[in-house]
């Protein structure tokens, strides 16, 4: 018998929905009264009795095997939808990192939307995304799976769209939505093309049917490119990353989320369904090959741009690009590695970036400068979370690209150089970024910008507490890749790569001998990289392009065709009729005239064939 | 008995409203409809109470001979197909009889309101006639019964090119009833039935061409009413053109009789015909989706989009219908419910936009969702309609749309795909839509709307709390319609 805390683990979506549900009590009518300030409050305690919900349950769980247990929701037909829930330590690990994060992105907005009026709106949306990315882990079915996946597309989209009356954000919010809608309904054609192949949904026994699968490669194919798609969209993966960067538009609070957890779940539904994709080796390299793409593509990106929050977005990109090379590549735990230790450092990040954009006048990296001094606990952070993210000892990141470098060294040693290189990049941008910002002299923005108040500060030192444990948390949990067994080459490797990266970044971007702002030599090269590889562009003039002059020309079609014809034909008769009306002229002679020639017609008609064989 | 009265009480309501002698005022006539209407509605929840679940084929039948010479009986039942249909009729009656001022400008009155309610009354009374008639000579008459009445609540309370839109929709609906009527004398005529009941016709005698050639005008007809690409020209103009509560009895309650058209006489009384040409039917479901999703994008009059996704939408329910599997037509029978209730309620909504704003141009509408000027809760609801016709979860539109997905996806591999890639053109028309009308900068200088009562939003209300619970418990939506769906199914 499992513990009750375990047993009713479903109650961790409804908490936060309930806390949603009642900060509708806040749209606009109340909030002239009490102002917007307790629909906020409301929403964090929810989160936060969640959070001590999974994180008791989670201690109860460890070390025993999972629970399993189902919801009964609709029975129709031959179908049976009832909701597969299956309780182990790692969803409930994922769940108490999410509520935990979601915990004090909530305190953070507190402090970091001080006077913003839509406090209802967000923080709904934000335990709206708690609820549904709780759902998705906890569930163990690729169609509520599915559910979760939408609601949470929906969700990014009215999440972003809350400062709505700003262009680029109601463009962002667009291009999210379609992005990840797109992805989503290629993964509703592979969920719909399963069931009648696999027979089932459940991510449990869909790995133990494709042990004995025999499926038609082709088709294997095929349905594997469609389920990967969803994750694809999720995880901002090329060409469905853009929505991620131009989601920073958003609120800050919800980036946090969005860049640590949110993209998370995309990889979460590629673990499950791993085995699923196993099934045809094209599918699993062109995992790879997304994932390579994005990888390299998005840290070489990120190092062009100028946006403190636009840098760590395609960070996130290149972060899932590694996962999605992992999962391809079979390396699970380091997919699953990776997803925890970018998920703490890219939220501490996120926090850090947030509180330098808050009361800073531009938020444009070269024209700050020297915030060090006047804010230690941000650009300590930003510092750590960096050095998490990316491979360097003791930090989590490096234990998650060691195991993943370990796992491809002998079957893919060029994906391991690779992952190395991305890692060096990686490293090159934080560093650049840390040097432009906090680093090097006082620029007149940067003068007068104090560190921010506690509301921020606060959650942004827990989370770099948890960052910091986090090697410590593993190593406990016997997470971590086993030292005796690994070869302290690629440890070495890596971590030189990391270092070389910081160093050349610090050379580059400390140094007064090169020139500011650093420019590459040739202009087009880094006009590609500053404008994402022009992929706007791309998708203005293929996708977009498309879908335009299709319904503009099925528009014209429909009105001059469609329409016209039975126009036409209305139009016939009225004029026939009324043409017709000059014939009743009460003439016999001509009604004799017409009679005499409607014969004439059909005599020529009758006589039609003689006068043909003559 | 219960089956007449849900008839003849909106009858009675229309003769009251429309017949005394006396002066009855707006607000008593309104209170009349809302009273009839209500009971028509109480009714249906004790048809529902009274409905066996587990019964296969009709129910609750009612028979009194009429004209036995020319085969016309007076001849009702229900079932799992008609039942979610007559409900959806009564609820969307009564929610429209309590607003039906929508989409006029503030402080302007309903003109001719006895006439209004009265036709309201009658079409309601006709429609759900035509649904529970289980005589083909009566279902045509209630089929016919319905022109009258909408010529007129097109040509009275419409807008600008309204005589244009009622005539086209006279002529299209009217060449629907003779097309339709062609095939029920031909089948009576040609298979020899003592009657024009609907369990006397048996079509399996006849020779295949006879009965394809028979099924083509069933499907020419009822697909005017549909509307199926391509004889859908006669929709965009009466919906655009109708005032919110016509269109709203358009789009939610009368094109049902379309859909419900086929599957009944269709794929019911040719149903291994209907089988031979599903495949052709399914692309053409397919061809409808694309076709009015993407001509939903190019329009730029709210309600014109909304019309044309009107029309994609219903490219679902032949899909599933051409499937014809125990999970596709439990999909289809849901979709037209969640049809019905998701177009109403983005009518309702956008004739509130209209009458507040005074305009339904996407290029001048802007910001409404500003929480001082605009108008937030209209928008908060239109996001979630938009959201519920886009087919995201949690809402009755995915569900009803999944079901068909699923079901018709082993028959009509290809179509289904098709109809999944017309599902992410939708989300392209609505985001559209929405980020022109409800997000960007709300322009102060000229936003000075009517304020919305509290009781305006009632109607919306309801409708989203319907759509929200049907779509987290779906089985109350499909418990109805199980056992039919299942025969339907298996007539093949």
């Amino acid at each position: 018998m499992s513990h009750p805390l375990i047993q009713s683990i479903w109650l961790l979506p409804i908490y936060t929905l309930m806390g949603a549900a009642f900060s509708v009590i806040w749209f606009p009518g109340i909030t002239r009264r009490t102002g917007p300030r307790p629909a906020g409050y409301v929403n964090a305690l929810m989160s936060l009795i969640a959070f001590a919900h999974a994180s008791v349950a989670l201690f109860y769980a460890w070390d025993n095997p999972a629970v399993d247990f189902t919801v009964p929701w609709l029975q129709v037909a031959n179908l049976d939808l009832s909701i597969p829930f299956h309780i182990d330590p790692i969803a409930l690990t994922a769940c108490t990192v999410i509520t935990g994060l979601n915990f004090l992105a909530q305190v953070f907005a507190i402090g970091y939307l001080e006077l913003d009026w839509g406090w209802a709106r967000f923080f709904s949306l934000l335990a709206f995304f708690e609820a549904g990315m709780n759902f998705l882990v906890l569930n163990d079915s690729l169609f509520f799976g599915y559910i979760a996946l939408e609601l949470l597309t929906l969700g990014t989209y009215l999440l972003l769209g809350l400062w709505f009356n700003q262009s680029l954000v109601v463009t962002g919010a667009r291009d999210a939505f379609l992005t990840k809608r797109v992805g989503d309904l290629f993964l509703l054609m592979g969920v719909v093309a399963l069931l009648p192949i696999a027979g089932t949904w459940n991510y449990t026994e869909l790995a133990i049917w494709a042990e004995t699968a025999n499926v038609d490669p082709k088709v294997m194919t095929l349905l594997g490119l469609a389920l990967l798609a969803g994750p694809m969209g999720k995880c901002a993966q090329f060409p469905l990353h853009l929505w991620l960067d131009e989601a920073m538009e958003g609120p800050v609070p919800g980036t946090i989320l969005r860049n640590s957890l949110v993209v998370q779940v995309g990889a979460w539904v590629l673990v499950k369904l791993q085995p699923v994709l196993a099934l045809s080796p094209t599918v699993l390299n062109f995992a790879i090959f997304i994932g390579a793409l994005t990888a390299v593509g998005g840290s070489l990106i990120a190092i062009a741009q100028i946006d403190v929050k636009r840098t760590l977005s395609y960070p996130t990109s290149v972060l899932m690009g590694c996962v999605f090379i992992a999962v391809g590549t079979g390396n699970i735990q380091a997919a699953l590695l990776l997803s925890l230790s970018h998920a703490l450092a890219m939220a501490l990040m996120v926090m850090s970036s947030s509180a330098v954009v808050w009361n800073s006048v531009t938020q444009d990296v070269t024209q700050l400068g020297g915030l060090f001094s006047r804010r230690p606990i941000s650009g300590l952070s930003y510092a750590v979370g960096g050095l998490a993210m990316i491979a360097m000892p003791p930090f989590g990141g490096f234990w998650a690209m060691l195991q993943l470098v370990e796992g491809l060294r002998t079957p893919h040693p060029w994906l391991a150089a690779l992952v190395i290189a991305v890692n060096a990049m990686l490293a090159f941008g934080f560093t650049r970024v840390f040097c432009q910002v906090f680093l090097g002299k006082a620029t007149k923005f940067t003068e007068r910008s104090p560190e921010v108040h506690y509301w921020m500060i606060f959650p942004m030192m827990i989370v770099m507490g948890f960052v910091l444990h986090l090697p410590l948390i593993l190593s406990a949990a016997d997470a971590l890749p086993n030292w005796a067994e690994i070869s302290k080459d690629s440890a070495v490797i890596l971590t030189w790569s990391t270092v070389s990266g910081i160093a050349l970044a610090a050379v580059i971007y400390l140094s007064p001998t090169v020139s500011k702002p650093v420019k590459l030599p040739s202009q087009a090269l880094q006009d590609l990289f500053a404008y994402d590889f022009y992929t706007p562009q791309l998708y203005r003039n293929t996708i977009i392009g498309f879908v335009a002059i299709s319904s503009r020309l099925l528009s014209s079609f429909d009105r001059i065709w469609i329409d016209g014809v039975g126009n036409f034909f209305g139009f016939a008769t009225l004029l026939s009729g009324q043409s017709l009306k000059y014939s009743t002229s009460g003439q016999s002679q001509f009604y004799m005239l017409t009679i005499v020639l409607g014969l004439v017609g059909i005599g020529l008609w009758l006589c039609y064939p003689l006068l043909n064989v003559g | 008995m219960i089956l007449s009265a849900l008839i003849l009480v909106p009858l009675l309501g229309s003769l009251i409203v429309g017949f005394y002698p006396g002066v009855i005022s707006l607000a008593l006539s309104r209170s009349i409809t809302i009273g009839f209407a209500s009971i028509s509605l109480l009714l249906t929840i004790a048809t529902g109470v009274m409905f066996d679940l587990s019964h296969i084929g009709l129910q609750m039948q009612e028979f009194l001979p009429w004209l036995p010479d020319l085969g016309l009986n007076y001849s009702l039942a229900i079932d799992g197909l008609s039942f979610p249909l007559v409900a959806l009729t009564n609820l969307l009656t009564v929610l429209l009889a309590f607003n039906s001022s929508v989409g006029l400008k503030p402080g302007e009155d309903l003109k001719r309101p006895r006439l209004f309610y009265s036709l309201l009354l009658l079409v309601n009374s006709g429609v759900i006639g035509a649904f529970l008639a289980q005589n083909l000579m009566l279902f045509f008459l209630f089929y016919e019964v319905e022109l009258i009445p909408f010529y007129l609540l097109i040509v009275i309370w419409g807008s600008a090119k309204r005589e244009y839109a009622a005539t086209k929709f006279l002529i299209y609906t009217a060449l629907s009833g003779v097309l339709i009527l062609a095939a029920f004398l031909a089948m009576n005529w040609l298979t020899g039935a003592a009657s024009f009941e609907y369990g006397a016709i048996d079509t399996t005698d006849l020779s295949r061409n006879t009965q394809l050639v028979l099924l083509a005008l069933l499907l020419v007809g009822f697909g005017i009413k549909t509307p199926l690409v391509p004889l859908h020209s006669w929709l965009p103009d009466a919906y655009v053109e109708s005032s919110a509560p016509v269109s709203i009895m358009l789009g939610g309650i009368l094109s049902k009789l379309g859909t419900y058209g086929i599957i009944r006489f269709a794929v019911g009384l040719f149903p291994e015909t209907w089988v031979s040409v599903a495949p052709v039917m399914a692309t053409i479901a397919a061809i409808t989706v694309i076709y009015g999703s993407f001509c939903a994008i190019a329009q730029t009059d709210m309600k014109r989009m909304v019309a044309y996704s009107s029309i994609g939408h219903m490219g679902y329910i032949i899909l599933g219908t051409a499937a014809l599997t125990p999970l596709s037509m439990i999909g289809v029978i849901s979709q037209m419910v969640a049809h019905g209730l998701i177009l109403a309620l983005l009518f309702y909504l956008i004739g509130m936009i209209e009458s507040k704003v005074g305009t339904r141009e996407l290029e001048l509408l802007n910001g409404l969702l500003n929480p001082i000027r605009g108008l937030p809760m209209i928008s908060a609801l239109l996001i979630l309609g938009a959201m519920a016709s886009a087919g995201i979860p949690g809402m009755v539109g995915f569900v009803a749309e999944f079901m068909v997905f699923q079901g018709s996806f082993a028959a009509f591999p290809v179509q289904t795909l098709i109809t999944i890639l017309g599902t992410a053109l939708t989300a392209v028309y609505f985001v559209i839509l929405l980020n022109q009308t409800c997000f960007g900068k709300l322009d102060t200088k000229s936003s000075y709307y009517a304020p919305v009562a509290r009781w305006e939003y009632m109607p919306a209300f309801i409708l989203t709390a319907v759509i929200i619970f049907l779509g987290i418990q779906p089985s109350w939506l499909v418990r109805w319609s199980q056992v039919t769906s299942d025969a339907i199914a298996f007539v093949m």
